[in-house]
C-alpha cells in the first residue's frame, strides 16, 4: 500500500519542485503525495481525523504558523506522535535545529535540495 | 524653513482647484491663490511666496508680465510657468526673465509634485548650507579645538543628501584631505542612515566642524539611531575614526597634506543616486534645530571595532512585521505594488502563449515583459532586493537558454508549470505583506523563494543544485 507523504509549504514553487523530485515514486505507487499551503488547514484536518500521513515534510517560515509550532502541535496528539516529520527549510542555524530536535522531528533538510537527496531521505525514513 | 509658501496663479477656478488638490497631498506647503497677474503681484508683496505656479494667458495682466515684475523685485522667488499653449518663443522669453520651469497643460500631477519637491529641497538646502554659528562648543566628540564656524545641512530628502555629498567631496578636495575611501564610506553611511530616517520620518542634520588638521562630520538625529546591518558594516569599516552615541554619529576625517587623491573620479559613484528612495517617504520637514552646546555624556561612547563587525551584522537583524513595514513605506509605493495584481493575469497569459507556441521568442517575451516589470517593482523596495535578484537571475538564465528550452517539450512543460507556481507565490507574498499584512516577518518567503529560483534553474538546466556533502539530511 502506498505510503502517504504530505508536504506543507506556503510556497507553491517548493511544493511543485518536491513533487517533480518524487515523480517516480509517485508514479510507481510507492507513495501518494498530498500538499498543503497553509499549516493551519493541515492541522485542522489532522485534528478532525479527515487527514492522516506516514511522513510529513514541513517548511519552517510560513505566514500562518511556524513549522516548528506545527510539528509541536502534531507531536502532542497521541495519534501522530510516532509519525515521522522532516523539516525542509532554508534555516540552518543550530538553535533552530536544536528546537526541532527537542520537539521530536525526525530530520532536517536544507533547501535547495537535489532530487536524489530528497528521494534518498524519504526512502530511508519510510523504509521503502 | 518650516513651510514652503506656494502661490497658485490661474484665472480659471477649476484649474486652481486641480493644482491645489495636487499640492495638498504634499506636506510642508502653505498654499494661496491669485486670479490674474495683478493679483499675483499683490500677493507677492503682502505674502512673499517661495514658489509660484503661474498661468501664462490671463486677463488684466498675463503671466509673463507678472513674472517679469516679480523677478525684478524678488529674484529669489521660484516661478514655474504652467500653460496650455505650446509656444517655444514664450518658453524662451520666460527663461530669459528667470522663470525656472515651463510646464505644459494638461497637468501631469507627478511632474508638478516632482518639480515642487525638488525646488523645496533646494530652498531648504540653501537655508541649511553655509549657515555659520558663532558658538565654539563642539558638536563632535573628538575635539573641542575647532574653528569658529560650522556648516549645517538639514537633511530632508535625497537632494539635500546629494548637496551634502557634493559639498563634502568638494571640501575634501579643497583641503587636499583624507583618504578617498573614508569619504566614500562616510557618504554611504550617512546616506543609509538618512534612508532609514526618511522611512521613519525622522530628519537628521549633518554638522561639519573643522580643526586645522581634521574635518569632523557629525550626523544628529532627533531620536536614537537604530543601526541596521548595512549601516553597522559601514561603521565597522570606519573603525576608531567613528564615535557613536544614542542619536549621534560622528566621523573624523584627517587631512593628509600633499596626498591629493582622485576625488573627482569617485565623486559620481560615491554619491548614491537619489532614485532608490521611496518618493512618498520624502516629506518636507523643518530643519531640526541643532544647538552646538548640547552636553554629551561620556558613558555613551561606543567605538565600533572591526572585529565586532560580523557579530553586529548578525545580531542587528531583527524581524519586521508586515504591518510595521507597510506603515513605513507609504502610500504611493504601496499602490504601485498593489497594481502588480493586474499582472497576475498577464503572467498566466504569457505562459499560456508560450505553451501554445513554444518559441524562444515567446519565452523571452515573458522574461522581458511581465517578469521584468515584477523585478523593477520589487527593486524599488529596499527590503526585498534579494527577491528581485532571485527573479532577475532566473530571468537571465531563461533568456540565455531560451532556444534550448523551447526545443525540449518536457522541460518547457515543467518550466511553465513551475513558473505558474512561482507567479502564484508572488501573488500570495503580495497579499500577506501588502494587503492582509498578516506576515509576522516580512522576509518569510525570501530565502525559500531564492532557493526555488535556484532549483528551477537546476531542473531546467540539468544542473545539480549547489549543495555541499554535509548538506545531506540530518537525522536526529
Amino acid at each position: 500500500m502506498a505510503k502517504r507523504v504530505i508536504i506543507v509549504d506556503d510556497s507553491r514553487a517548493v511544493v511543485a519542485t518536491a513533487e517533480l523530485a518524487l515523480d517516480e515514486m509517485i508514479g510507481s505507487g510507492i507513495i501518494e503525495f498530498k500538499s498543503y499551503l497553509n499549516p493551519l488547514q493541515l492541522l485542522a484536518a489532522l485534528q478532525s481525523g479527515s487527514e492522516n500521513f506516514d511522513l510529513l515534510i514541513s517548511d519552517v517560515n510560513m505566514p500562518e504558523m511556524n513549522g516548528l509550532d506545527l510539528a509541536r502541535a502534531i507531536k502532542a496528539d497521541d495519534r501522530y506522535k510516532t509519525k515521522p516529520i522532516i523539516i525542509l527549510t532554508t534555516e540552518s542555524s543550530n538553535e533552530m535545529k536544536m528546537a526541532g530536535k527537542e520537539i521530536g522531528v525526525t530530520g532536517w533538510m536544507v533547501k535547495p535540495f537535489s532530487d536524489e537527496k530528497m528521494v534518498k531521505s524519504i526512502k530511508m525514513v519510510l523504509g521503502v | 524653513m518650516d513651510t514652503i509658501r506656494l502661490l497658485i496663479v490661474d484665472d480659471v477656478e477649476d484649474n486652481r482647484l486641480v493644482l491645489r488638490a495636487i499640492c495638498r497631498k504634499m506636506e510642508g506647503f502653505e498654499i494661496r491663490e491669485a486670479e490674474d497677474g495683478i493679483e499675483a503681484v499683490e500677493r507677492v508683496e503682502e505674502w512673499h511666496p517661495n514658489i509660484i505656479l503661474m498661468d501664462v494667458m490671463m486677463p488684466r495682466m498675463d503671466g509673463f508680465t507678472a513674472s517679469k515684475i516679480i523677478k525684478e523685485r524678488y529674484p529669489e522667488i521660484i516661478i514655474m510657468a504652467v500653460t496650455a499653449v505650446v509656444d517655444p518663443q514664450m518658453e524662451e522669453n520666460m527663461a530669459s526673465i528667470g522663470v525656472s520651469a515651463y510646464i505644459r497643460k494638461p497637468i501631469d500631477k507627478e511632474i508638478i509634485r516632482f518639480k515642487l519637491q525638488s525646488f523645496a529641497s533646494l530652498l531648504r538646502a540653501k537655508e541649511g548650507t553655509f549657515k555659520s554659528l558663532s558658538e565654539k562648543e563642539a558638536m563632535n566628540p573628538f575635539s573641542k579645538d575647532i574653528r569658529n564656524f560650522k556648516t549645517i545641512f538639514g537633511i530632508t530628502d535625497a537632494d539635500a543628501m546629494m548637496d551634502f555629498g557634493m559639498w563634502i567631496l568638494g571640501r575634501c578636495e579643497d583641503c587636499m584631505a583624507i583618504s578617498c575611501t573614508k569619504v566614500d564610506t562616510v557618504i554611504e553611511l550617512f546616506y543609509e542612515l538618512m534612508r532609514q530616517g526618511t522611512c521613519q520620518e525622522k530628519w537628521p542634520s549633518i554638522i561639519i566642524e573643522e580643526s586645522f588638521e581634521e574635518i569632523f562630520v557629525t550626523m544628529k538625529c532627533e531620536e536614537s539611531i537604530d543601526f541596521q546591518p548595512k549601516a553597522m558594516g559601514l561603521l565597522g569599516e570606519l573603525g576608531s575614526e567613528c564615535i557613536v552615541r544614542a542619536n549621534i554619529v560622528s566621523i573624523r576625517l584627517r587631512m593628509q597634506c600633499g596626498s591629493k587623491v582622485a576625488l573627482k573620479e569617485i565623486s559620481k559613484e560615491t554619491i548614491p543616486e537619489p532614485l532608490p528612495i521611496p518618493v512618498v517617504a520624502i516629506k518636507a520637514q523643518a530643519v531640526p534645530n541643532v544647538t552646538a552646546s548640547e552636553p554629551i555624556l561620556a558613558k555613551e561612547v561606543r567605538v565600533i571595532q572591526s572585529v565586532e563587525k560580523e557579530l553586529l551584522r548578525q545580531s542587528f537583524v531583527h524581524k519586521t512585521t508586515a504591518v510595521e513595514y507597510v506603515r513605513d513605506i507609504g502610500g504611493d509605493v504601496l499602490d504601485e505594488i498593489r497594481d502588480l495584481a493586474s499582472l497576475d493575469e498577464e503572467w498566466r497569459d504569457k505562459l499560456h502563449i508560450l505553451e501554445e507556441e513554444p518559441t524562444s521568442q515567446n519565452l523571452r517575451n515573458f522574461v522581458d515583459g511581465v517578469l521584468g516589470v515584477y523585478v523593477g517593482a520589487i527593486n524599488t523596495l529596499f527590503e526585498f532586493t534579494a527577491l528581485a535578484y532571485a527573479l532577475s537571475a532566473l530571468g537571465s538564465f531563461l533568456k540565455e537558454n531560451s532556444s534550448m528550452i523551447a526545443d525540449d517539450a518536457k522541460k518547457l512543460k515543467n518550466l511553465i508549470m513551475l513558473m505558474e507556481h512561482l507567479g502564484a507565490d508572488l501573488a500570495s507574498w503580495r497579499e500577506h505583506i501588502f494587503s492582509l499584512q498578516d506576515a509576522g516577518d516580512i522576509h518569510y518567503l525570501d530565502s525559500s523563494f531564492f532557493s526555488s529560483c535556484m532549483q528551477i534553474e537546476g531542473i531546467i538546466g540539468d544542473k545539480a543544485v549547489e549543495t555541499d556533502d554535509d548538506n545531506e539530511m540530518e537525522f536526529f
